[in-house]
């Protein structure tokens, strides 16, 4: 029946979003603690 | 004023966070277990067929997404109170959540309504209030988006948060009685008992989402702010106020 | 003692906003002009199918006023930003409420006259005919630009300090105009049409509510907003 092209369609977009934006997290998680990284390494070299 | 105050060092909120991503997982496999249950074990509704099943992802998405507004709103209150930058990183991550949540509410929406009423959009009180929902949590990031300075930021965002949140429930409302007015057909509000039990579990799997991904998405904000902080410092060769040290 | 210098605020503060004069961006002439033009441009997009006009046009008139009001609010915060007068209000003690409240009375002037202006010219358009209950409609036309002006002026205090300025006023504004505009256009057009079926008053009341709500909201958010 046609109805579960939808059904699938509706599952699918559901998946990739929620799996997207978990992809994205870690993406951001990195991006914050590299930049934390590099502010440590900037302080400590101001220190010394 | 200052912004964050880095009360513990970096070590054991790293460990905290590494123990995060077990929940994560859970709650990917708890939503995968619901979503399993509501699709292949309940029967196809008298008027919508199997069509019914999309609802399983939709209304969670909705309830949730409301939820994550709600979050915002609560957020942006305590802000505003105590004036700790924890609240605001907290309501921009449910802002962000939310948009997702409600984004996805309204792909869901259309999805379901085509093959149920034959159109891709109708005006009826939920989808339309859920649309308006969707700009004003884009309108708060955009707002973010486009202010530097971090006190500033927080205190407009909360701000435009508060009223944001209050005109969800108002925008609901109007639509309503907009619609009411118009004779139109509403969207059917009652779904059978039957399917009680799919729409429950399914809100607590989406929920845990919910849960896992706000909670993520603050702990990123927070190490950006922390790393924002040291490098003010640094750069005004200022003694820093926390266990830079430590890494 | 306190009271009265308040109010005194507030009338400088209105005052200074409608007088001083600008060096770029919306002047009065250039922003009723454009509300104009746009009923004109909706009518093009309408087609010339007088009742199909008709049945548009109290939305197409708010929507006007939408779109050029707000090039009205952000010229209210452009003075200051110039001359960083801003700072020399925030200076005096007390109340921001009345930083508030001169904005808000003048730009319910600015848009006011501009409706004024425009809406002859949509009655002429859309082939209107003046309404029995006309002193309702004002009524009605009152209490939306107040809906519209009380947000408006609320959200540009933010959006005319930011980089985005042109965008992102719209973009806050206009969601949180859905109720005050569902209220004022179905009133406007129930009254337009000779209100077959009494609803104007229903929602005119609603509108009332919305005002209020509003109203409150911006005021109280207004005193965070204004100081960072």
């Amino acid at each position: 029946m046609g109805e579960w092209r939808f059904i699938i369609a509706a599952y699918t977009i559901t998946w990739i979003t929620l799996l997207g934006y978990g992809v994205y997290l870690v993406r951001v998680r990195k991006r914050a603690e590299t930049l934390r990284d590099e502010a440590v390494r900037q302080l400590r070299r101001g220190d010394s | 004023m200052t912004g964050v105050t880095i009360a513990e060092p970096a070590s054991p909120s790293r460990t905290r966070a590494a123990r995060f991503p077990g929940f994560g997982l859970i709650a990917a496999l708890v939503f995968a277990a619901t979503q399993a249950f509501a699709l292949f074990t309940t029967p196809p509704d008298r008027d919508m067929g199997n069509l019914v099943k999309i609802l399983f992802v939709h209304v969670p998405a909705a309830q949730v997404g409301l939820l994550s507004v709600a979050l915002l709103l609560v957020s942006s209150v305590l802000y505003l109170w105590k004036r700790d930058e924890r609240y605001d990183l907290v309501a921009a991550s449910a802002a962000e959540v939310g948009v997702v949540l409600t984004a996805l509410t309204l792909a869901l929406g259309s999805i379901w309504g085509r093959p149920t009423w034959g159109v891709w959009w109708t005006w009826d009180p939920r989808l339309t209030s859920t649309a308006v929902q969707l700009l004003i949590l884009v309108g708060y990031l955009a707002l973010r988006s486009f202010v530097d300075e971090a006190d500033r930021r927080a205190v407009w965002s909360a701000a435009v948060g508060i009223l944001g949140g209050l005109n969800v429930p108002i925008v609901y409302m109007s639509v309503k009685w907009w619609r009411t007015l118009h004779q139109m057909q509403s969207s059917p509000s009652t779904v059978d008992p039957v399917y009680a039990w799919g729409l429950r579990l399914n809100d607590v799997a989406m929920l845990l989402l919910l849960i896992f991904f706000v909670r993520r998405r603050y702990e990123a904000a927070r190490t950006q702010r922390e790393a924002e902080e040291m490098l003010e410092s640094a750069a005004l060769g200022r003694p820093v106020p926390n266990e830079a040290a430590n890494g | 003692m306190s009271w009265k210098s308040d109010i005194e605020r507030v009338r400088a503060v209105a005052w200074k906003d409608l007088t001083v004069e600008r060096h770029t961006k919306a002047n009065f002439n250039s922003v009723a002009f454009l509300g104009a033009l746009i009923l004109m441009l909706f009518g093009f997009a309408l087609g010339a199918d007088s009742t199909a006009l008709r049945t548009a046009a109290a939305g197409v008139l708010w929507l006007a006023v939408l779109f050029s009001g707000v090039l009205a609010f952000a010229r209210s915060y452009q003075v200051e930003l110039e001359g960083s007068a801003l700072e020399s209000l925030l200076l005096y003690p007390g109340s921001r409420w009345t930083i508030y409240a001169g904005k808000l009375i003048a730009n319910l002037v600015f848009v006011g006259l501009m409706e004024i202006v425009i809406i002859p010219v949509a009655l002429a358009l859309y082939h209107l005919q003046v309404p029995d209950r006309w002193p309702t409609l004002i009524a009605v036309l009152m209490l939306g630009t107040f809906g519209f002006v009380t947000l408006g002026t609320f959200y540009a205090a933010m959006a005319s300090r930011t980089r985005a300025r042109e965008v992102l006023l719209p973009l806050l504004l206009f969601p949180m105009m859905v109720p005050v505009l569902l209220a004022a256009t179905e009133a406007s057009n129930a009254l337009l049409n000779g209100d077959p079926m009494g609803n104007s008053g229903a929602w005119i009341r609603l509108l009332v509510a919305f005002d209020a709500i509003f109203f409150v909201a911006s005021m109280f958010a207004f005193e965070y907003v204004i100081e960072e």
